[in-house]
């Protein structure tokens, strides 16, 4: 099965399911930052896998992301990517203080391997609830280069799955108005055996 | 200011001088070129996985190492290079996460670099020059007017090298 398949009910149930785990995920981070941060879900969407490095403004510009996989009853890939400068201002805010371009260091480097596995446990928590499967993320790991490069080993995994990814925009909020968004983007990458176990999740609890 | 053609993932490119090939952001996938001096002609591509395997989409032949450099090969010997002449370089094939990959398993990086290596080899082709491993992405630029190729990485302390 691939994404191709999928129907707009599926969407629709995971659109709501981006919408939960993105909130529990922003609860995380704010509690992590005594902070209040707005997670916002502007948009999800299925886009082809070779089509993401244009979503970030093309292959040669320079990106942050944070890869996982995820185990138990289905399996399958997470990437968090976030360009450069969001990623810095992100893991400014967190730390409380500065991240020079180009190189975050080592709690620049934890901190957003951190956010990385806040989202997938938040994500793949409010998925595993809403459809009776247990799902977990593997430890992060981070690549911070070029969008084409940290991108194409998911395109090399894909490859046998019609090159398609559930792709849900992510924006984080201060509470402060005058700060900028912070903009991130998820990628949601079932195996293609998995995919089937998440489809039939979903027909089973609507 | 010479034409520069980009060559995308999975794809490949042939032109004369004064063109410029360039593909940006390799990471595991693995860039090679192959140039005829003589005549000033030469190719480039952006190859994904080492060869297909079943199942597989083979809709972008161009997508698999061992594919893609045959492929070139046909258009160049069409536009009037020699394989007897024609030199290659490889680009790429790095493990941008490290940890990901079991250490007990080729990366698909290795893969695609040993696949490039037994294709050239099966071609009598020579792979003069190569800049591959490594953890960090790298863009190519390919002159096809002397053959020369410029490496451009965001991460390695060497921001750009020439081969």
């Amino acid at each position: 099965m691939t994404f191709r398949q999928l129907t707009e009910e599926h969407l629709d149930a995971l659109r709501e399911i981006s919408n939960v785990g993105m909130g529990n995920a922003a609860t995380a981070l704010s509690q992590m930052v005594d902070e209040t941060i707005d997670l916002r879900v502007p948009k999800v969407s299925l886009a082809d896998i070779s089509d993401v490095p244009d979503l970030m403004g093309g292959a040669d510009m320079v990106v942050v992301g944070v890869t996982l996989q995820i185990r138990g009853d289905a399996t399958g890939t997470v990437l968090l990517v976030f360009p450069e400068e969001s990623a810095l201002r992100l893991a400014r805010r967190l730390l409380g203080r500065p991240q020079s371009a180009p190189a975050l260091d080592e709690m620049g480097i934890s901190t957003l391997k951190e956010v990385g596995n806040i989202l997938a446990s938040s994500y793949l928590g409010a998925m595993g609830s809403l459809l009776n499967l247990t799902l977990l993320p593997s430890i992060p790991l981070l690549a911070h280069d070029m969008a084409g490069a940290v991108i194409d080993y998911l395109l090399i995994e894909l490859s046998e799955s019609g090159n398609q990814a559930l792709v849900i925009e992510t924006e984080f909020h201060g509470r402060s108005p005058q700060e900028r968004v912070i903009s991130g983007h998820f990628f949601l990458m079932p195996d293609p055996a998995s995919l089937e176990v998440l489809t039939g999740a979903i027909g089973a609890v609507q | 200011m010479s034409e520069r053609t980009r060559v995308g993932i999975s794809e490949y490119r042939v032109a004369p001088a004064p063109a410029h090939l360039v593909t940006y952001g390799l990471g595991s996938c693995l860039g090679i070129t192959l140039y005829d001096e003589s005549v000033a002609i030469g190719g480039l591509a952006h190859t994904l996985l080492p060869y297909p395997r079943e199942g597989m989409d083979l809709t972008r032949p161009a997508k698999f190492v061992d594919a893609a450099i045959r492929l070139m090969l046909t258009d160049l010997l069409q536009l009037g290079c020699s394989q007897e002449r024609l030199v290659a370089k490889m680009f790429g094939g790095a493990n941008m996460f490290e940890g990901l990959q079991n250490p007990n398993r080729e990366g698909i990086g290795q893969r695609n670099i040993r696949s490039a290596r037994e294709t050239l080899t099966e071609l009598a082709i020579p792979l003069v020059a190569e800049d591959v491993g490594g953890n960090f992405g790298r863009t190519v630029e390919f002159d096809v007017a002397n053959g020369g190729v410029l490496i451009r990485c965001v991460r390695d302390e060497q921001r750009e090298r020439h081969f």
